[in-house]
């Protein structure tokens, strides 16, 4: 009687399955035609266009090629210029990135919602604007244009000094010792809030008199910031601001404040605990960010345009000689330095889709095995 | 080693999660924290641990005054709820992150290491990943690296939440045999009350950020402070009336309440355990509720029968021993009466 009642659920069951399984599919043609229709489009595109890049690159010869890329004095500059700018902006924004990605996802601070926000300012803002801006701020018709121009040098004694500062409390507040019998003793024995302003101030005096007074920077000479390295690496750096943080904050949020509160409370200090705990477990979302904050910044045409001044051999990075070469007609040579940071972006997609997996491994909690012997 | 926990207020916003609460914990012995989700027991062991920063109040170590000092210059042991097990460490380095940090040698480290992996019964765990661990197994790879440097406080916060019921059970009694065999000063945070009958010394029911009760378990549950706890504290059957005279009424029942002589009535509540209800046949002449029986539960060490009162309507759970169930062979829909053996009488404002 069961036996029986068994088989026919079972069968039951596979009438189903088989069933819906046959409704779940599309007709054979609807499906080979919107294949056909992703594939075209893909290929029309995407594929075409890059290979034609390479193909332009190497229509006159490998020869060419390799002349057009190595021997032409300008496009080696840009390229140098490039490699130069890119990695400044590059730990800028790790730096920044890492520190506003901690902020906001372990404090909650009046402004929370206002400084993530902002953090995405640089992604609405078109990058010809950001620019401009720039420009609008250290151009010579800028705001702070006539003094740089004048007396540009004056201003490094004081950025020297508020960054050696800045490293000072940095490791003042690292080092700190943990045993409160230590801190009755000596140095510790000083409020940490008069050590850091009170000492803070002292150095930072201390340190512009002995630039001013020995002379270090040149004086009454112009600081170029637009129209030189330093506008381009501000530029780049604004437009892919948000690059690293915006990566961080998820991977910080899905990590949760547990492990590094457990650090703290089995002893470890500030520094111990952020490349402990902290670094290993953002570590894929850091790398992924960076890379795609890389590729962001290599190709950055629009703000960078604005503040270089497009002199050529001096201020033209890769994406402003390609335009440059293919405005003077000299396709070859534009489509090889085309084809270099094509490879680059290549190569970035391919590193973002190998490390997408391991982000994505470190945002979900890891399987449970076996229960305990 | 003693702490004290003084005066601590805590507010989140505009919540109340703590409101001047004083524990004392003696030293060497295990206490509980025991109240519903939102009481502030979580709260109240992270400012112990110094991961919560108190409003006001103040908490001493040993008669030393401990609330100025950071998480990592108290000491303690902390066990966190979901382990947080560092998840890119071994579970060797994980229990011998707290030595490292604390610049122990490396040798000696390793001692350590082995000699917790044995009190936790994990030899030859040490270079596995917490992934590869069981709940119960990180669990205690947790209480081991709390336990390395030797704190003299160790705080646990729900230990055992996220864990089975069979795994729970063990892991209670195993948590009580290492207490009784390292005495070290222990607060645990937990809302099943029989856990922390099992596994404390002394128990302190919170809600709503206050103290409702301190005692020993026995004290706890025999003597519930006032109707939180003694409604909090397992299953209980409530029946509103009034008191007066030294008696409280309730529809059905009488109970002697010498607390309250006046003669103007006041209203009360009358509060009976399951198993303090007796079942019999026929009116035996003391005050009773006349009762049809719903639906019966033999299964289990006591029999669950589930009762409606005839005049009131009211649900009435009872629970009898098996050789009285037997004996009566109560079926749904039989007509009994219901006497309280026991019955706990609370008026509310009013001191008892």
């Amino acid at each position: 009687m069961q036996a029986k009642g068994g088989g026919v659920v079972q069968r039951a069951r596979v009438a189903g399955t088989s069933a819906s399984r046959r409704a779940q599919k599309d007709p054979a043609w609807v499906r080979f035609s919107l294949t056909a229709f992703a594939l075209i489009v893909v290929g029309l595109l995407i594929v075409v266009p890059i290979s034609n890049v390479f193909a332009g690159a190497l229509s006159e010869g490998i020869g060419v090629y390799w002349k057009n890329l190595a021997i032409d004095a300008d496009t080696l500059h840009s390229i140098l210029l490039t490699l130069t700018v890119v990695p400044l902006a590059l730990a800028a924004n790790i730096v920044f990135g890492v520190a506003a990605a901690w902020l906001i996802s372990r404090f909650n601070f009046p402004g929370r919602t206002f400084l993530t926000a902002l953090i995405d300012l640089p992604f609405s803002v078109s990058p010809v604007v950001a620019g401009l801006m720039f420009v609008l701020i250290f151009g010579l018709q800028g705001y702070a244009g006539p003094f740089l121009r004048r007396d540009g040098y004056a201003i490094m004694p004081f950025v020297v000094a508020a960054l050696v500062v800045f490293l000072l409390v940095v490791a003042y507040l690292a080092l700190r010792p943990m045993s409160p019998h230590l801190k009755k003793r000596g140095f510790w024995k000083i409020h940490p809030v008069v050590a850091v302003l009170g000492g803070g101030s002292a150095v930072f005096f201390v340190l512009v008199v002995v630039q001013q007074a020995l002379g270090i920077w040149p004086q009454n000479t112009s600081l170029k910031i637009i129209f030189a390295t330093p506008g381009l690496v501000l530029a780049t750096a604004f437009v892919t601001f948000p690059f690293v943080a915006r990566e961080l904050i998820p991977v910080m949020d899905a990590v949760g404040p547990d492990e590094e509160l457990a650090a703290l409370s089995l002893g470890a200090n500030g520094w111990q605990m952020f490349w402990h705990v902290t670094v290993p477990n953002v570590k894929w979302g850091l790398v992924y960010g960076v890379i795609l904050c890389n590729a962001r910044a290599m190709g950055e045409f629009g703000a960078v345009y604005v503040v270089s001044g497009h002199i050529a051999g001096q201020t033209d990075t890769m994406p402003l000689r390609i335009e440059k070469l293919f405005q003077e007609y000299n396709l070859p040579g534009s489509f090889a330095v085309a084809s270099v940071l094509t490879m680059v972006a290549i190569l970035t997609l391919f590193a973002k889709s190998k490390l997408e997996s391991k982000v994505a491994s470190v945002t979900t909690d890891p399987p449970t095995e076996a229960s305990p012997p | 080693m003693s702490i004290v926990v003084k005066n601590v207020c805590k507010t989140f916003g505009n919540f109340h999660a703590l409101d001047d609460v004083s524990v004392e914990v003696p030293d060497g012995s295990l206490l509980a924290l025991l109240g519903p989700s939102g009481s502030g027991k979580t709260t109240l062991l992270r400012i112990i641990a110094g991961l919560e920063i108190a409003d006001q109040g103040t908490v001493l170590h040993n008669g030393e005054d401990i609330t100025e000092y950071s998480a990592r210059e108290r000491r303690v042991g902390f066990v966190f709820q979901h382990y947080a097990l560092f998840r890119h460490m071994t579970i060797a380095d994980n229990i011998g992150y707290g030595l490292r940090v604390r610049g122990v040698k490396k040798a000696e480290r390793m001692a350590r290491v082995e000699e917790l992996l044995h009190l936790i019964r994990l030899d030859g765990y040490g270079p596995r990943y917490p992934s590869q661990l069981s709940g119960g197994q990180r669990q205690r790879v947790a209480l081991a690296r709390a336990l390395a440097s030797r704190p003299s406080v160790l705080l646990l916060d729900e230990p055992f939440g996220a864990l089975d019921a069979k795994v729970r059970a063990e892991l209670r009694q195993w948590l009580r045999r290492l207490h009784d065999e390292i005495h070290v000063t222990s607060v645990f945070v937990t809302h099943d009350q029989e856990e922390a009958f099992e596994v404390a010394d002394r128990v302190v029911v919170m809600s709503e950020g206050r103290i409702e009760q301190i005692g020993s378990p026995a004290e706890v549950f025999e003597h519930p402070a006032n109707a939180f706890v003694m409604d909090f504290l397992g299953n209980v059957n409530v029946f509103h009336g009034h008191v007066e005279a030294g008696k409280a009424v309730v529809p059905g029942l009488e109970v002697a309440y010498p607390d309250y002589p006046h003669e103007e009535a006041r209203d009360a509540a009358v509060y009976v355990r399951p198993h303090d209800f007796m079942i019999e046949r026929a009116p035996n002449g003391a005050s009773s509720i006349e009762a049809v029986v719903l639906h019966v539960n033999p299964a289990g060490s006591r029999a669950k029968v589930e009762l409606r009162a005839s005049d009131t309507a009211q649900l009435i759970n009872a629970e009898l021993t098996e050789e009285r169930f037997a004996e009566l062979g109560l079926k749904s829909g039989d007509r009994v009466f219901v006497t309280a053996r026991r019955a706990r009488v609370f008026v509310p404002n009013y001191a008892i």
